[in-house]
């Protein structure tokens, strides 16, 4: 009988012996007030009441506002995630939905109570920010992405969780329509435009145990931009970077030098600084009065409140607009002092600044350096504008910072070199500094997620390793060994080459008379007969513009059964037929260690000849690791885009079979590089494939479809086939 | 027979000089040398050009070269007639004959084959074998040849040969200084001065984001250009929008931070 009685009734009867918490039930079962979710809310609550979730998780739950529909399905997670995570973590998680109402975050929540359930409560904490950056719906893609890129390594999953670790900044940063890096090259354009010079723009990382930066800094020519602005939507993100990046324009183009800090108090210090916001950006809207236009709407203060930071903000509007009416004395006395100043002078900035920090000190406003956030958003922290000298004498909050500043100015000292001449970059591809022992890294890549269907940015980091010099001499005799093979394929080269124009005889149409043919026609024509047409002459130029990557795979299983020694002979052969044909190309090895190391060895650019220099790396080629083919065509992709050349090719040489330490279902791979080829044809860039053995050959047709590839059983007709196949391929 | 007198340029050109391009020019001319100007496009060397015919009083004879055109189409080809053929000099054997300047445009446009037929007339011999028509033409000594070619945008392709570019003297062209260039747009487009120092402005913008995602900033003729639509009543937002940013650029985020750029300099 009691199986038969609703689960309202039975919570009822359950929660009878405990007050507060009855009472608490029947507010909430009195607001579904008979709704249809109304029992499979109490069975929920019943469920997670025998789930031993103890009062404070009950509590929180039956005391939440929202639709009846709703608040059943609230209790159904909550019910899960307590099962499998307790308590704790259910109100963590409840607390956070409860802030953000956002219906995306349950399945986030509910996977990783299923799959880290320590991380929750860090998750439940980092919610709001990640929602912010990513959206309620991209909130579960995010815990499947820390989930899959920490593994097994639970330290880094907190981290990830935390928000501390770079790939979880960098995937929140990618996030919709915010965040710095979506912005950084129209900003660096933009800047660049206006200054004539590109500006050194980087990402202001958070510092340890910091909250996230919310403001620009400067710091000696380096624009350091917070990854994205906290609170500020994604639509408003494009502006208020366009608007920070102009501010910092606006001081480097007034190109003041640091000043000493010297006596100045916090407060002054502020001051100071916010004189100076005014003074550089008066200076730069002389020059480009469009600026005004940008940061206007930031500047919002009205004339009411004395506090520290009212004030301040009252200033920086009366400084900004001439046209704001402020009648507070400080304003208007600051508001003539700045008038009375030259323009051109950074030091009146810091002796008004002094002068009106004492007013304010007299007048006993309160000012709070450690707390205190710069207004507008647009402007920088200025603390690129002081130099501090001997640390010691820097009061104690303005020291805080200062480390701070000094941190990140080194970092961004370290990284700035290496990003040059990288930007060019290639569509997704994100250049990134930072060397390994004795790699250094080229690019980082997308990888497509085969189980969650989506696509990983910057997921393989491609690098580069040097080569390593082999024999020639045993190549040589190798290539001396096939003698017929290369006469038939310099026959080939020179048939393909081309030559002088081709005059055409007897055309339709053409540029010149083809005397011959008129005469002919005249004479027909006189003749009575029917004169031929074709009494045009034109020439065909046989032009090749054709340029090619051909990527050789030296993983593990190349060193079986001599495969490698025949790709080296077979691609010596080819380079040789390319270069006498003229084709611009570029040969590279891969072979990878995980997706944080694929690793390319360079054999020839396309600028360099194909000399005994290039031939002697292909020589030292040895057989080592996996294969992570898609991270290597995209690269491969990347640098042929960059030729101007009508065809582009990229020639895979496999054993068709990708495979890599970190990659547990090969078949991920086998996507992944689909998705790659996919990409390249996309791009323009064809992608074929030589399979040696007919095992890879299935593999070989799902990534680059079926006429895409071609498998050769035996092995030994690699160096003919290949050469052959390329000029094929370059007629196609 | 067509006329080298419908060749002769009868108004003076504006040109406003901003080097001793003048200078240079009258001395190659002195001793019939060969001119190469160089030069981003839009900066005036075809101006110039017509410029100096007009103070030398020389027919000025201008082909556009083209991936297309053939020797033929310089020198002239045998065409029919009735129960004939009849043999037309091409543009460079009118100017050959008749003593003009005959102004090659975008020279490294045509292919190098076609180009080698100058060569005769660019060294000591100074004459224009008629291959097809078995004639060598000895040129009037008034004869001038110039070419134009925009060494920026041309791949390794297409460029001229060793042998053809050590015939010339070479004149180098830029965008003039920002006053200079103010003077002239405001000429050209018969606009204010202070208008014209915005459009200059605005050039700059865009010339400084050469290399950066643009093959080149915007000429003097597209901000001649924007200020015709400006005072043709257009706002010169729109005018620059029009007139520089689209036609500059397909790429959304340079056509966007050129806008941003653009706009900073409107008051």
């Amino acid at each position: 009988m009691l199986a038969e009685r609703a689960p309202s009734e039975r919570l009822a009867a359950a929660l009878r012996p405990r007050p507060a918490l009855d009472a608490a039930f029947r507010q909430g079962w009195d607001a579904l007030a008979g709704d249809d979710a109304a029992e499979r809310w109490a069975a929920a609550v019943l469920a997670l009441l025998h789930a031993n979730a103890g009062a404070a998780c009950l509590m929180a739950l039956l005391r939440l506002h929202a639709n009846p529909a709703t608040l059943a399905d609230v209790a159904e997670h909550v019910t899960e995630i307590c099962r499998h995570a307790g308590a704790g973590a259910a109100v963590n998680c409840l607390d956070a939905w409860d802030r953000l109402r956002l219906p995306g975050l349950w399945p986030g929540f509910l996977r990783l109570s299923r799959e880290a359930p320590d991380d929750l409560p860090t998750l439940a904490a980092s919610a709001a920010s990640i929602a912010q950056a990513v959206g309620g719906s991209g909130f579960a893609d995010f815990v499947a992405l820390g989930l899959k890129a920490t593994g097994r390594d639970k330290l880094r999953r907190a981290a990830f969780f935390a928000l501390t670790d770079p790939l979880a900044r960098r995937a929140l940063a990618h996030g919709e329509g915010s965040g710095f890096a979506i912005h950084e090259r129209r900003l660096k354009l933009f800047a660049t435009a206006l200054w004539g010079r590109p500006p050194a723009l980087r990402p202001l990382p958070a510092a340890e145990g910091r909250p996230p930066p919310r403001r620009a800094s400067l710091s000696d020519g380096v624009v350091l931009l917070p990854e994205t602005f906290p609170g500020v939507p994604p639509a408003a993100q494009a502006a208020l970077y366009r608007a920070s990046v102009a501010h910092a324009l606006a001081h480097l183009l007034a190109g003041a030098p640091r000043q000493p800090v010297g006596s100045l108090k916090p407060m002054q210090l502020a001051l100071a600084g916010l004189v100076e916001d005014a003074r550089v950006e008066a200076l730069a809207m002389r020059r480009f009065p469009g600026l005004r236009r940008l940061w206007v709407p930031y500047h919002v203060a009205q004339p009411e409140g004395v506090t520290a930071p009212a004030l301040f903000a009252r200033l920086a509007r009366a400084l900004f607009d001439p046209a704001y009416a402020d009648t507070h004395g400080f304003i208007v006395k600051a508001r003539a002092m700045v008038a009375a100043a030259a323009p051109f002078d950074p030091a009146a900035s810091r002796r008004i600044g002094g002068l009106l920090g004492n007013d304010l000190g007299q007048a006993r406003v309160q000012f709070n350096g450690r707390t205190h956030v710069i207004e507008p958003a647009y402007r920088d922290d200025n603390l690129g504008l002081w130099d501090f000298g001997d640390k010691a004498e820097a009061p104690p909050e303005m020291l805080d910072l200062m480390v701070e500043a000094a941190r990140v100015r080194q970092e961004a000292g370290d990284s700035g070199t290496q990003q040059q001449g990288t930007d060019a970059g290639t569509a997704r591809a994100r250049p990134v500094a930072q060397p390994a022992q004795d790699s250094v890294l080229l690019a980082r890549y997308p990888e497509w997620d085969r189980a969650e269907g989506v696509e990983r940015p910057d997921w393989t980091s491609v690098r580069a390793v040097p080569a390593v010099l082999g024999d020639v001499r045993r190549l040589d005799a190798a290539l001396d060994s096939v003698p017929d093979l290369r006469r038939r394929i310099s026959r080939l080269v020179r048939a393909a080459k081309p030559g002088r124009p081709q005059r055409l005889k007897r055309q339709p149409d053409g540029m010149d008379l083809d005397i011959d043919a008129v005469l002919d026609a005249e004479i027909a024509r006189e003749a009575g007969e029917l004169p031929g047409e074709r009494v045009y002459r034109s020439t065909a130029l046989q032009t090749r513009d054709l340029a090619a990557v051909v990527l050789v795979d030296v993983s593990e299983s190349t060193r079986q059964g001599n495969v490698l020694e025949i790709e080296r002979l077979a691609v010596t052969l080819l380079g040789e037929a390319m270069a006498a044909l003229g084709d611009p190309f570029a040969l590279l090895a891969f072979a990878s260690d995980g997706r944080e190391q694929v690793k390319l060895t360079r054999i020839k650019d396309f600028a360099a000849p194909f000399d005994a220099l290039a031939r002697a790396r292909l020589a030292g080629l040895a057989p080592g690791l996996s294969t992570r083919l898609g991270a290597a065509l995209r690269h491969a992709g990347a640098e042929v885009a960059d030729v101007r050349s009508f065809r582009r090719l990229v020639l895979v040489l496999t054993d068709g079979e990708p495979s890599d330490i970190d990659v547990p279902d090969p078949l991920d791979l086998v996507e992944d590089s689909r998705r790659a080829v996919l990409g390249l044809r996309a791009r323009g860039i064809d992608a074929f494939a030589v399979v040696l053995g007919t095992e890879g050959a299935d593999n070989a047709a799902r990534m680059f479809g079926r006429s895409g590839y071609v498998a050769l059983r035996r092995l030994e007709d690699l160096p003919a086939r290949l050469s052959d196949l390329y000029f094929r391929l370059s007629r196609r | 027979m067509t006329s080298l007198a419908n060749f002769i340029i009868a108004e003076e050109p504006y040109y406003r000089p901003v080097g001793n391009e003048v200078a240079v020019f009258e001395a190659a001319y002195r001793h019939r040398l060969p001119v190469m100007l160089k030069g981003p496009t839009g900066c005036g060397k075809t101006r110039f050009l017509e410029y100096m015919a007009w103070r030398l009083q020389r027919p000025l004879i201008t082909v556009a070269a083209h991936e297309d055109m053939t020797a033929a189409d310089l020198v002239g080809r045998y065409l029919l007639a009735p129960g004939q053929t009849v043999w037309h000099d091409g543009p460079l054997t009118l100017a050959v004959r008749g003593g003009g300047i005959c102004y090659i445009d975008e020279i490294v446009e045509a292919r190098q084959d076609t180009t080698v037929v100058i060569h005769p007339l660019t060294d000591a011999r100074r004459i224009l074998p008629l291959e097809k028509k078995n004639e060598l033409v000895a040129a009037h000594p008034d004869f001038q040849l110039a070419i134009s070619y925009n060494p920026g945008y041309q791949s390794a392709v297409k460029d001229l040969k060793e042998s053809t570019k050590q015939r010339f003297v070479g004149i180098d062209f830029f965008y003039p200084t920002a006053d200079i260039e103010a003077e002239i747009v405001a000429r050209e487009a018969d606009i204010d001065l202070t208008l014209a120092i915005t459009l200059v402005e605005i050039g700059r913008r865009s010339r400084h984001l050469r290399g950066q995602g643009l093959e080149e900033g915007a000429s003097t003729r597209m901000l001649i250009h924007t200020g015709r639509l400006a005072l043709a009543g257009l706002g010169l937002a729109a005018a620059a929008q029009a007139a520089v940013v689209l036609p500059l650029t397909d790429d959304a985020e340079l056509r966007e931070a050129l806008t941003a750029a653009i706009a900073a300099c409107l008051g």
